[in-house]
C-alpha cells in the first residue's frame, strides 16, 4: 500500500529528531574531553591563584599546556579521518585571543578576582552559543551553570574566591565533561 | 511512486540510518551510543544492524578500546545515498521536494 501524506510527514518529524540527538551526542562526545582538560587546568591554575597568588605566570603556562592538549585531543579525534586541518579553529583561537588582549587594554582588570572572573564567564558564553546554535541543551545548560558559579563566587566569597573556582568551577567542568559523554 | 525503500523504512533501520547520518562520512558510533538514540534493545537493534550491513548501508567495526570490546558503525556512501534518496521520496510524497 502506498504511503500517505500524513505517514511521510510523520516519517521526516521521527528523522529530524532522530538526527538531531545524534548531532547533539556526537557534539557532546567531541566537547567532553576537553571540558575535562581544561576543568583539570582551572582546579590547578585557581589553587596556585590561591596558595601563591604571586605566582601569575602559572596561568600563562597552564593556559599553553590546556591549549597544546586541546589541539592534540582534536587531532587524536581526527586520526584517520580524510578531514584535514580546518583553518577555522587557528582563526577562532587568534580572534579570541586578540579579542581579549584589546578587552584587557582598554578596561585592564584592577583586581585578581575581577581577571579571574572574566575568563570563565567568557568560557560560559561561548558554551552557551555553541549549546544554542548546535541544539545542545546540556551545553547551553554548563554555559549558565558556570556563569552563575562564578558570580555568585565573585560577589558573595571574595575572599575564598579563587578556591570556590578551584572546587566549583574546576570540579563543575570535569563532572560537565563527563556528564556530556553519558549521553 | 512506488514504496520507498523497504530495507530502510522499518522504524528501528530507519533511526538507525537517520542517527548515522548526521556524522562525518565514515565517522563511526558506538553501538551502545546508538542503542541510547535508537532506543532499541541489544538484540534488536543488532539484528537490523546486520540487516543493513547485509544490504551494504552500514559497516560494523569491532576492537577492543582500553581493554574493553567495542562495536562501531558507520553509514556506507551507497548507504548515505541510499537514505538521502528515501528522505527524498518521503519530501515527494508531501510534495517539498523543490526545496
Amino acid at each position: 500500500m502506498p504511503m500517505t501524506t500524513n505517514e511521510a510527514a510523520e516519517t521526516l518529524r521521527d528523522i529530524t529528531r532522530t538526527e538531531r540527538r545524534s548531532a547533539s551526542a556526537y557534539g557532546y562526545g567531541e566537547a567532553s574531553p576537553h571540558l575535562i582538560l581544561w576543568g583539570l587546568v582551572w582546579a590547578v591554575g585557581y589553587t596556585f591563584a590561591w596558595l601563591r597568588p604571586q605566582w601569575n605566570w602559572t596561568w600563562l603556562a597552564l593556559a599553553v599546556l590546556g591549549s597544546l592538549g586541546s589541539f592534540w585531543i582534536g587531532a587524536r579525534a581526527r586520526a584517520g579521518k580524510r578531514a584535514g586541518y580546518d583553518w577555522r579553529f587557528g582563526a577562532t583561537f587568534a580572534a579570541v585571543f586578540l579579542f581579549i588582549a584589546a578587552l584587557f587594554a582598554v578596561m585592564p582588570p584592577h583586581t585578581n578576582n575581577q581577571a579571574g572572573a572574566f575568563f570563565p564567564i567568557l568560557v560560559a558564553l561561548g558554551y552557551a552559543l555553541v549549546g544554542i546554535w548546535a541544539r545542545g541543551w546540556r551545553m547551553t545548560l554548563l554555559g549558565a551553570a558556570v556563569a552563575a558559579l562564578t558570580l555568585f563566587g565573585f560577589f558573595a566569597l571574595p575572599a575564598q574566591f579563587a578556591p570556590w573556582m578551584a572546587v566549583v568551577g574546576g570540579g563543575g567542568l570535569i563532572l560537565g565533561g563527563f556528564w556530556l559523554r553519558s549521553v | 511512486m512506488d514504496q520507498p525503500n523497504a530495507i530502510i523504512h522499518q522504524p528501528v533501520r530507519l533511526k538507525i540510518m537517520a542517527a548515522l547520518k548526521p556524522l562525518p562520512q565514515s565517522e563511526k558510533l558506538e553501538f551502545v551510543r546508538l542503542k541510547a538514540i535508537v532506543g532499541a534493545t541489544e538484540g534488536n537493534l543488532g539484528a537490523h544492524i546486520a540487516t543493513l550491513e547485509e544490504a551494504g548501508y552500514v559497516v560494523v567495526e569491532k576492537d577492543f578500546f582500553a581493554n574493553r570490546p567495542r562495536t562501531r558503525v558507520a553509514l556506507t556512501r551507497p548507504g548515505r545515498r541510499a537514505f538521502e534518496d528515501y528522505v527524498a521520496d518521503l519530501r515527494e510524497i508531501i510534495g517539498t521536494s523543490g526545496a
